[in-house]
């Protein structure tokens, strides 16, 4: 038994480990998405497989390495030796979560016996596939979504395989970035090895295994605590899909949750069969949105490594879009239907323990558009047509915010920044008047988006808070307000306009975009929202007056 | 002490959240330390109140002392304490029509992803205050719409009736085309004149329009009280016989006049902490090339290095959740300090901090009421401070009370003996100091290693040894005054002034003659700056600078330029800069230009240095022997105590020891040996 001081110790040296890989890979990464976005964790695991921190990344990250140093041991756990590293991502073979997210992972030894895993998962710029840049929303198969990776040996005994390097190059669109990358992911485990082996020498062989163990201990038993003030009982919640990327669909996304003692059951029984679009989900990434929901709902010291997760039990169908099989692609599981999932988890959480509930997210409608800025290839993201947030029961919703996986993690960009690098003019960018779901707390606004894109592009549409409200409110709490997305040509303002469909490509020449980005949920009835943020509200402009009038029953104050 | 002082003198004072620190140094290099309790609701008072207790300390009179003051330098609190407070004036802003909400978007920015329940802080302008102007400039600075002088004039009314206190503009790409900032500046200070008025290109004509609003809107609301405070203190001081134009320390490390400061007090808002600029400056030399410092206080640890003789100046600082465009010192703080708070968790598990105790209660065993127990307790229950009077008598240390709280709330919930859990806070609170410099160093691309551990602060020298040990530095010093760190370091500090401005453009595209006309005309600007803020006397020494950055990278790295620079030499430094930073490069990549700026500074002449002859001082004898708990290896010892009052230049000493002066206490284990140097700093080499 370790000592508690030690635990503690041994803990925080763990998370700045990861902390510290995740330094090497910002400073030495090749691509802008990394140095600059973060889209990547670092991880480390004990010699079980088992997450032992994840003090680096974004939330919907951090869930689910364990499955891909567990899918390692399973394929090469008889022969591992120091100097070998694995490099895998498919998600239904190899502990993936989707195909651009590639792992490298180093096993990790002191005095010829393994004591851990270093680990680096990170969004790859192309991995070949239909449609450059690793979303291909006309996808049907897994295929169509780039090469799949098995648990792969990539150095073996300190020899890098060529061979493999060669056939992960030829299948890629950008070659040179890959190899950069990797090299660093390569590099930033090579970093939390070695602070890994330290730390095993400062406290000794034995006593690490143990230690490494009893962190995870640590975090089970807190998070039981923390589960056994929740009453027991069962809850349920779905969440709606009208489209399958190809067109309308009536599709349900189901959850029951029980809770018994200090354990969670979270059963997605009744849940559609997976579709031919890419937003199915597989067992990884479908357990990787589910602690990070629990992880958000609750205090955030609690713990969060593999052990925080142990107490809970989860229940998928196979085959069904929460657990899909082969060929289902499912690139865009990390957003949609991750998405959906920390929606369902929260709402059966909020019935269980409603003085914590939390609104819905708005779920965002931006795509990209692909173009040429003279001779010159460019891909935008439309980020600043983010959601808004929903309210909690002590404060409104974030107006406008990065993606609900990431928590805000993913920030947005100054328009400046973006008119500089792109050929495009921003027209408006502020809040939506009543957009934001109505309640005590207000649902965030959303924005009204509109800009010029002066040249002929593809569209890529990938909308899922197109239409229907998407953020729902909670404790008698209002909805947020949907999502719009229409497109006029430049040189015809005045004529029919496109409507947007939540997915697809399509080709426009120079276009007005006008988006109005879905609200956020409210929290607790509008009635009891006080009079003097009703009218700071309305003054702000950010609710009519008929809204102040029928969802908040304001009426102007009797002359005195 | 009664040696009577070597007229003129230097004073800095610093008024910080719980003490005001004054330092003097006289022209024989005599320096003096004062402490008073800082005045939070007059900030001056406290200023004013040491200059008073100083005199007294001296035997002269006030007037004595100010009329023979030649340089007066003060860093203060008032600006970073505004905006954390969020006591700013009523501010209206002007934004270009459709894009009034940037303030309040934030750009979506969280700090703790996994806290999204915390709401952001207040908007410092609500949105009805915030009103869109007709008006349009492209991304090349063209004027695509004309600005509506009726929407700038319907908004003059508004922000009348609205009782507005001062306005703040900033429009789109105004750092191409400053001319609709201009003319409704020029319209808005015909109601608010002057300094009630800010300008962003005036102010930060940098790409990004949240952060230059954001900056814009922070300093128009700092205008009226900051602007008040600083005039009042100045005739304050005049009055009582200072003469000379009193000094304020910027964030960017430098110090400037009153009068140019006063329209632009967001450059105070790290007044404080970053004197560690001169203060580092100080202590660098050939053996101290590159240097990382901690300044341990009652309740936060602050760090910084310093490399080729400086400590780096990054562009922006966020202060309360204020994201600020101003050029600041490279600091990081963290909540660890004297005053940090030790507890259990549910699953028993030890915590210590980031929460303090403050200076009210403060640890338990202040006897002031507090509970909970801190360091600062730990480090008494291990022997490594000594009971009874502390800090020269201002407080009295008391180990039962510490013993009670380190026992009920730590040693019983985790089934450990006092001593078992004293240790750990002690070895938790080293970790968390430890993974700070880790922070500002490596992560930064800098190797902890390979630098001098320069301990500060009133608790700094408790833990350098332990610190230095885990990173793997061979050296620590302890400066002498440690606990009046960053007043000394005001003493140190240049004038200075920092100018920079948003150039788009490759580097091909510009060429040569584009870069330095670019160069020339934000000189030129500066000219204009310095003749209006600097002391006409003062010479300046230019350094220029290029923001540079490979094709689709968000970030630029900064690179100096010097006369007569071309596009190898530009090239060249770029890639040594980038590869140091990110392990590889592009060569032959294609370079593009971000920006440009200019450097001013003047060094005052150089404070007198005490010559100190290294004599034949016997070695210094203990005033005491304590038992004491080391460190993991020494474990319990009996320590020798020193008075730092009987160490002496050239002194050297074998550790295990501890050190007892006014400030700090200094703790040695076995295998340090130190040195005192010539100016009374201590140095540990460690073996």
């Amino acid at each position: 038994m370790t000592d508690v001081i030690q635990l503690a110790l041994i803990q925080a040296r763990l998370d700045h480990l990861c902390r510290h890989m995740g330094w090497v890979m910002t400073r030495t990464a090749r691509s802008p998405i990394f140095s600059q976005s973060h889209d990547f964790s670092c991880f480390a695991t004990n010699r079980h497989g088992v997450l032992v921190s994840t003090a680096d990344g974004i939330p919907i990250h951090t869930g689910g390495g364990g499955f891909a140093v567990r899918a390692i041991l399973r394929d090469f756990g008889h022969s591992l030796r120091a100097g070998d590293v694995f490099l895998l991502s498919d998600p239904y073979t190899a502990g993936g979560n989707h195909l651009p997210d590639w792992v490298i992972a180093r096993p990790v030894f002191l005095d010829d016996q393994l004591i851990g895993f270093c680990c680096n998962r990170a969004h790859q710029s192309d991995i070949g596939g239909g449609a450059a840049g690793t979303y291909n929303p006309e996808a049907t198969e897994i295929y169509q979504e780039g090469i799949r990776l098995p648990v792969l040996r990539l150095i073996e005994g300190g020899e890098l395989r060529d061979d493999v390097w060669r056939l992960l190059m030829l299948n890629t669109r950008t070659p040179d970035l890959l190899d950069g990358d990797l090299r660093a992911m390569l590099g930033s485990t090579l970093i939390g090895a070695s602070r890994l082996i330290e730390l095993a020498s400062d406290i000794g062989l034995d006593e690490a295994l143990e230690a490494f163990d009893e962190v995870c201990e640590h975090a089970d038993q807190r998070f039981r605590q923390r589960i056994a003030q929740l009453p027991d009982g069962s809850w349920r919640a779905a969440e709606h899909w009208d489209d399958d990327c190809f067109g309308p669909a009536d599709l349900n996304l189901c959850l029951e949750l029980h809770v018994r003692g200090e354990e969670l059951v979270v059963d997605f029984s009744g849940t559609d069969d997976q579709i031919d679009g890419f937003k199915n989900s597989g067992w990884v990434n479908t357990w990787s949105a589910v602690s990070m929901a629990l992880a958000s709902y609750f205090e955030p010291d609690l713990p969060r490594n593999e052990g925080t997760f142990r107490c809970v039990e989860m229940i998928a169908p196979e085959g069904s879009i929460l657990n899909a099989t082969p060929p289902a692609p499912m690139t865009m599981n990390t957003v949609i239907p991750a998405h959906e999932i920390v929606h369902l988890v929260w709402q059966c959480l909020s019935q269980a323990e409603p003085s914590r509930s939390l609104a819905g997210w708005g779920k965002n409608i931006f795509g990209v558009t692909a173009g040429f800025d003279g001779d010159v290839p460019y891909v935008m993201y439309h980020w600043n047509a983010a959601a808004g947030g929903g309210a909690t029961s002590d404060r409104d919703g974030f107006n406008q915010i990065g993606h609900l996986i990431a928590l805000g993690g993913l920030t947005l960009p100054d328009i400046e920044f973006v008119e500089q690098r792109y050929p495009v003019l921003f027209r408006r960018h502020e809040f939506r008047t009543d957009g934001g779901g109505p309640g005590r707390f207000r649902g965030g606004t959303g924005v009204d988006y509109e800009i010029d894109v002066s040249t002929s592009a593809r569209w890529s549409f990938r909308g899922e808070g197109v239409g229907e409200p998407t953020g729902y409110g909670s404790n008698d709490g209002h909805e947020g307000a949907g999502g719009s997305i229409q497109l006029v040509r430049l040189d015809d303002l005045e004529g029919e306009p496109f409507i947007a469909p939540k997915y697809g490509l399509r080709q426009f020449g120079p276009v007005r975009m006008t988006a109005n980005s879905p609200g956020g949920g409210g929290w607790g009835d509008p009635r009891e929202r006080s009079r003097e943020a009703v009218e700071r509200d309305l003054r702000d402009g950010v609710i009519s007056t008929q809204s102040a009038r029928d969802d908040y029953g304001w009426s102007p104050a009797p002359p005195e | 002490m009664n040696q009577s002082t070597v007229w003129p003198c230097s004073i800095a004072v610093d008024v910080g959240g719980t003490f005001t620190d004054l330092v003097m140094i006289d022209d024989a290099a005599v320096v003096r330390v004062v402490k008073v309790p800082s005045v939070p609701r007059d900030p001056s008072r406290g200023a004013v109140d040491a200059v008073h207790r100083l005199a007294d300390d001296l035997g002269v009179d006030t007037r004595t002392l100010l009329e023979n003051c030649s340089r007066f330098v003060h860093g203060s609190t008032v600006a970073t304490n505004a905006v954390l407070e969020d006591n700013l004036a009523r501010v209206g802003l002007l934004t270009t029509s459709g894009f009034r909400d940037a303030l309040e978007i934030r750009r979506g920015i969280r700090v703790d992803q996994w806290d999204h329940r915390q709401p952001w802080p207040a908007v410092p302008v609500p949105r009805y205050l915030r009103i869109g102007v007709g008006g349009r400039i492209d991304r090349d600075g063209n004027q695509l719409e004309a600005l509506r002088e009726d929407d700038v004039h319907r908004a003059m009314d508004t922000f009348a009736a609205e009782e507005v206190e001062t306005v703040a503009i900033c429009f789109l790409h105004s750092y191409r085309n400053a001319a609709h900032e201009h003319r409704a500046g020029e319209l808005m200070r015909s109601r608010w004149p002057g300094d009630l008025t800010t300008v962003s290109c005036e102010l930060v004509p940098l790409l990004g329009e949240y952060e230059r609003t954001s900056t814009t809107v922070i300093n128009a609301g700092l205008v009226p009280m900051v602007g008040g405070y600083l005039r009042r203190l100045e005739a304050d001081l005049c009055q009582l016989g200072l003469s000379t134009s009193l000094l304020l320390l910027q964030s960017n490390g430098g110090t400037v006049p009153v009068d140019a400061v006063a329209s632009r007090p967001i450059n105070l808002v790290l007044s404080g902490p970053a004197a560690v600029g001169g203060a580092l400056g100080r202590l660098h030399d050939a053996d101290r090339a590159q240097i990382v410092s901690m300044d341990i206080g009652g309740t936060s640890c602050d760090v910084a290095v310093l490399v080729d003789g400086e400590v780096p100046v990054i562009d922006g600082l966020e202060v309360g959740g204020r994201h600020l465009n101003v050029p600041a010192v490279d600091v990081h703080s963290i909540g660890a300090g004297g005053g940090t708070i030790a507890s259990v968790d549910s699953a028993g598990l030890l915590e210590v901090g980031p929460r303090g105790a403050g200076a009210d209660p403060g640890p338990a065993c202040y006897r002031r009421g507090g509970v909970e127990p801190t360091a600062t307790d730990a480090h008494l229950l291990l022997g490594r401070l000594r009971p009874g009077p502390y800090a020269g008598g201002a407080i009295t240390l008391d180990p039962d009370l510490a013993s009670e709280a380190m026992h009920t709330r730590v040693a019983e919930p985790l089934g450990l003996d006092l001593e078992q859990a004293a240790v750990g806070v002690v070895a938790l609170l080293e970790q968390h100091l430890r993974q700070a410099v880790e922070t500002i160093t490596i992560e930064r691309g800098r190797d902890p290693a390979r630098m001098t551990l320069v301990a500060a602060g009133g608790a700094g020298g408790l833990h350098g040894s332990a610190v230095a040990r885990a990173l793997g530095c061979r050296r620590v010093v302890i400066p002498a005054d440690a606990g009046v760190f960053c007043a000394v370091g005001m003493l140190h500090s240049p004038l200075r002034r920092d100018t920079a401005r948003t150039v788009v453009g490759s580097l091909d595209d510009l060429g040569l003659a584009g870069l330095a006309e670019a160069l020339a005309s934000e000189n030129e600007r500066l000219d204009g700056l310095l003749f209006r803020e600097w002391p006409s006397d003062a010479s300046a020494h230019r350094s220029t600078h290029v923001d540079l950055r490979y094709p689709g990278q968000l970030w630029s790295i900064r690179i100096d330029v010097a006369e007569g620079f071309d596009e190898t030499s530009i090239r060249l430094n770029f890639e040594r800069e980038y590869e140091r930073l990110f392990g590889h490069i592009q060569p032959e990549g294609r370079l593009d230009v971000t920006g440009v700026g200019v450097v001013a500074t003047a060094h005052t002449p150089d404070m007198p240095t005490s010559a100190t002859a290294m004599g034949d001082h016997p070695s210094p004898v203990a005033i005491a022997e304590r038992r004491c708990w080391v460190n993991p290896e020494d474990s319990w010892l009996d320590v020798p105590v020193y008075s730092g009052d009987d160490l002496h230049p050239g002194q050297q000493l074998d550790g295990p020891f501890l050190i007892e002066s006014t400030t700090t206490t200094v703790l040695g284990c076995s295998g340090d040996q130190l040195e005192v140097l010539a100016n009374g700093d201590v140095q540990l080499e460690l073996r």
